[in-house]
């Protein structure tokens, strides 16, 4: 019987390496495709269109993610600092969920359980976070680390707590969405190896099971996109406020 | 669909506070091995590192708890003047 973490491994499918940089296309990268050029048709199909004053049913289902996004960064960030950001927070939303659903299609690939997907998106936006802090607040900036209101006293201590503490953010975005989609389709794995090594007598008990937990694996993938991208806002409004 | 707002919300949280204590006290961890590994220093710099990681921790979780009960205050507020607004009106 196969492993049932067996299906996370990547093979490559096109051996492809410039200047000693193993670029190989394997299913992951096909996956991240698939899911960007998704993401791409849904929306040129509302925006090639024109919208509409009356909307359609697929501009009604992407104005309410809009606004549901929308309401976030409003909340998060700020009505007037958010607009600069509300584009990325929406695009980032929308491709983790994409990438989430797609990995419930048997037989496609999950590729938010790679940490390296996770860990990208996640340096990436802590190094944003910083530049935003920077370029707002220059030298200032260096304050977020001193909690207002403490004595002096416990400021040689509070300081590497809160550089602990910053440089937790990026680990536990990545840890957390990558470790629920792994554990996810992990359980997936391992009921669907019982349904297939067991007879058919005793096999529709787990296969059944399956079919429940990928319900459960959709909404996980929804409020999975809804944490990262809450948090990314929560980071990015802490930056901008400082405090 | 403010109930399920609420249950959003509510498992966001669930899910943020598990990982983020977790998280902070391992990466003290790491960063103290590093000190004693650069440093020569064993076994302080772990020592130090899993304290002021799980310090790290605990404030993380804190900041996320004064969050959610500031929400809870307010909610509550709201919901005290408008049982008063109804009192008034009957």
């Amino acid at each position: 019987m196969e492993s049932p973490l067996h299906h996370f491994e990547l093979h490559p499918i096109v051996h492809l390496s410039v200047g000693g940089l193993d670029i190989s296309i394997n299913k992951a990268i096909i996956a991240m495709w698939v899911g960007l050029a998704l993401v791409f048709a849904l929306f040129m199909m509302v925006a090639g269109k024109g919208r509409q004053l009356v909307p359609g049913k697929l501009q009604s289902v992407l104005e309410i993610a809009m606004e549901f996004i929308q309401g976030m960064v409003d909340e998060f960030i700020g009505k007037e600092e958010g607009k600069k950001y509300f584009s990325f927070i929406a695009s980032l939303f929308i491709f983790i969920l994409t990438c989430n659903l797609i990995g419930l299609i048997p037989g496609s690939y999950t590729i938010t359980s790679q940490i390296a997907v996770t860990g990208a998106f996640a340096v990436g936006i802590f190094i944003m976070t910083l530049v935003i802090g920077f370029a707002k607040h220059g030298g200032h900036f260096l304050t977020i680390l001193i909690p207002p209101g403490i004595p002096k006293v416990m400021v040689p201590i509070m300081i590497p707590i809160e550089i602990i503490s910053m440089l937790a953010r990026p680990l536990s975005l990545s840890v957390r969405l990558f470790a629920n989609m792994t554990a996810g389709h992990t359980v997936l794995a391992v009921l669907f190896g019982l349904a297939m090594s067991a007879s058919i007598w005793i096999g529709w008990m787990p296969f059944g099971f399956t079919v429940v937990i990928n319900g459960l694996e959709i909404a996980i993938a929804f409020i999975q996109a809804y944490i990262f991208t809450t948090l990314t806002c929560v980071y990015i409004g802490d930056v901008i406020n400082l405090h | 669909m403010s109930e399920s707002n609420d249950f959003r919300q509510g498992l966001g949280i669930a899910f943020r506070l598990g990982t983020e204590m977790t998280v902070a006290t391992l990466l003290g961890a790491g960063m103290g091995y590093g000190v004693d590994h650069f440093f020569a220093t064993k076994p302080w710099g772990i020592v130090a590192g899993v304290i002021f990681g799980g310090a790290a921790g605990m404030l993380n979780v804190f900041r996320v708890a004064q969050v959610m009960t500031k929400e809870l205050e307010e909610e509550r507020d709201q919901n005290n003047t408008s049982s008063k607004d109804q009192d008034g009106k009957s």
